[in-house]
């Protein structure tokens, strides 16, 4: 499978270039190929796919075992440090200190990541802020709900301002309003801010509701990946559904020029212009309950699962 | 008009940061300042104080009584003061205790509320980290180590009871090499014993036990059973107080096996102590599973 390719014109955010990580004898990456470009990336994958083997190589906290790996300009694996300082993280885990203050637990890692202590301060203020805990910024961590701990890992990612947020199932625990709203506040970081984003996760319609770009990893390898808007795009023509009669709908399309084939009771049509109104006449013409009538396409549920429309 | 040109807006918000940033061995320092004033309850709830406070008091209390009946006694015998050189014997439960509360409380926390993993993410490595975390439990070891032979050295020296302008450099020097020597070693020890859990309970008990059941072991079998002096080289609490009473020239070991040691065998096995400790730390931490 081909490697997706950057989503603008600026150079790769993460490049991997057949990547093996193994551990004993599993081998959790095998010869990974991704372009990360600018932007909001998902990193899709089912459990045990080597989403998070990837992160942390990534993040230069594993070696890899062989091919070629740069993220940001670098390579982790020999400056670990320097990228990582770069990089803002948010586990997947809702473990934090319990006995720290919202406030101290960011601000304690904006200063780790570099920050003078003045501005670790204002930073952390800020941030909690924006992701609307400023309120509740001296409440301790512990008492806080998932949700809010959510933020609080948003916020401290985010503090020191860094290039690359690495987000790891940051809707993990949320009812739906909270999700709604983590996932408007990430699509707001990375439009407002112009930080690039890659969200691991394996809900599909967040990423599809939120990212610019998808990488959707299985068995170690990637298995599809690119722009959302190449991703979902399908042949020309039509998809039909209908009640009953689909082979006699078929036919009847097929005498009137039109190229149609049947999978599974559904008409995929490779109609232009007219094929709307070709469909239209047929249907009521034979009398059966249209279902479905629309453009060819893939949704990313389509994509993930390997079939299109 | 001055006053609307002068006019600044404080308070805009999230915004992207373009100040300075420092190097990145500062997260060193940022890592051990927190985790120095963590294990010593600073800014923490009162009941997070008490055990570090009440350590410190049993620390001093020696140096502060002895220097107490030095200022109240103008006629006190030299004799009857504490030397620098029995300190360690003396402060050696305080200096258990210490070791059993400081270093758990440096690192359990970290592996078990997932903080390690955070701060792996950042700008450090197991390395670095480790020598945050080592140089804030050896800072607070020297409070209690170096602290309170300083404390004692100053106040004999006010007292009219201390050395003379010439002997001072010399004796500043043993105090220091004392004062590092049971720091290093009480933190290297404690570190290790650490590493092996993710509990502070068990930690703290871990250390007691290393501490001192190889002296209780090692002192019966060398007094009682005859067994060789090297035995003694097994108890750590011991070489610590025989060195310091070794580096202070107060031999007071006549007849003991131990006189059989030289002073650079007991000093071998305290360093063997704190290097084993070091290592083992360093050992378990390339093998904890960080990134979750």
């Amino acid at each position: 499978m081909s490697a997706a390719q950057p989503h603008s014109a600026a150079p790769a955010v993460v490049s991997a270039h057949g990547v093996v990580k193994r551990y004993g004898r599993t081998v959790a990456l095998a010869g990974l190929d991704a372009e990360v470009g600018g932007g909001i990336t998902g990193l899709l994958g089912s459990n045990g796919a080597g989403k998070t083997t990837f992160l942390s190589l990534v993040l230069g906290l594993r070696s890899r075992d062989d091919g070629e790996l740069v993220v940001l300009g670098r390579d982790p694996a020999a400056t670990g440090i320097d990228v990582r300082a770069r990089i803002g993280y948010a586990p997947e885990h809702h473990d934090l200190p319990a006995e720290l203050t919202a406030a101290d637990f960011v601000r304690h890692l904006t200063e780790l990541h570099l920050l003078p202590p003045r501005a670790a301060v204002q930073r952390a203020n800020d941030a909690l802020w924006l992701v609307g805990l400023g309120e509740e910024r001296f409440r301790h961590v512990g008492s806080m709900s998932t949700g809010q701990r959510q933020r609080v890992k948003l916020a401290a990612a985010i503090a020191h301002d860094p290039e690359l947020v690495l987000l790891d199932e940051p809707t993990d625990g949320l009812d739906p309003v909270q999700r709604a709203e983590m996932l408007d506040l990430i699509r707001r970081i990375g439009s407002e801010f112009g930080m690039h984003i890659v969200v691991s996760s394996h809900h599909l319609e967040e990423v599809e509701r939120i990212c610019d770009a998808v990488v959707i990893v299985e068995g170690g390898v990637v298995v599809q990946a690119g722009t959302l808007a190449d991703l979902r795009r399908g042949p020309e023509g039509l998809v039909v559904e209908v009640d009953e009669r689909a082979e006699e709908l078929a036919a009847l399309l097929a005498r009137r020029g039109l190229d149609v084939t049947v999978e599974g009771g559904v008409l995929l049509l490779a109609a232009g212009d007219g094929g709307h109104d070709a469909v239209r006449d047929a249907v009521a013409e034979l009398g059966v309950g249209l279902r479905r009538l629309a453009p060819r396409g893939r949704t990313l549920e389509d994509v993930y699962l390997g079939t299109e429309a | 008009m001055s006053s609307q040109q002068e006019a600044r807006l404080f308070g805009l918000g999230y915004r992207r940061y373009d100040g300075p940033r420092r190097r990145p061995a500062w997260a060193i320092l940022t890592l051990a300042v927190f985790t120095l004033r963590r294990v010593l309850g600073l800014g923490r709830g009162g009941r997070h104080k008490v055990l570090p406070a009440l350590t410190l008091v049993i620390a001093y209390a020696p140096a502060l009584v002895s220097v107490g009946f030095a200022a109240l006694l103008e006629d006190l015998p030299v004799d009857d003061l504490i030397t620098y050189g029995e300190y360690m014997f003396f402060i050696g439960s305080a200096l258990a205790l210490f070791a059993a509360l400081v270093a758990p409380e440096a690192l359990c926390p970290d592996r078990r509320s997932g903080m390690l993993g955070l701060y792996l993410a950042g700008p450090l490595d197991r390395d670095r980290y480790l020598a945050a975390k080592g140089a804030a439990v050896l800072a607070a070891m020297l409070a209690i180590t170096l602290g309170p032979l300083l404390f004692m050295l100053a106040a004999f020296v006010v007292a009219g009871y201390g050395p003379s302008a010439g002997e001072t450099p010399g004796l500043l020097l043993r105090i220091l090499a004392v004062g590092g020597t049971a720091a290093l070693g009480y933190a290297a020890v404690s570190l290790a014993v650490a590493s092996f859990t993710t509990r502070r309970a068990a930690a703290a008990v871990g250390v007691v036990l290393v501490l001192f059941v190889p002296v209780i072991a090692a002192r019966s079998a060398v007094e009682s059973a005859g067994a060789p002096a090297e035995l003694d080289l097994l108890s750590f609490p011991f070489l610590v107080s025989e060195l310091s009473y070794r580096i202070f020239d107060e031999f007071h070991s006549e007849g003991q096996p131990i006189e059989e040691l030289s002073s650079w065998v007991v000093a071998a096995g305290l360093a063997a102590w704190t290097a084993a400790g070091a290592l083992a730390c360093w050992l378990r931490y390339r093998r904890i599973e960080a990134h979750r």
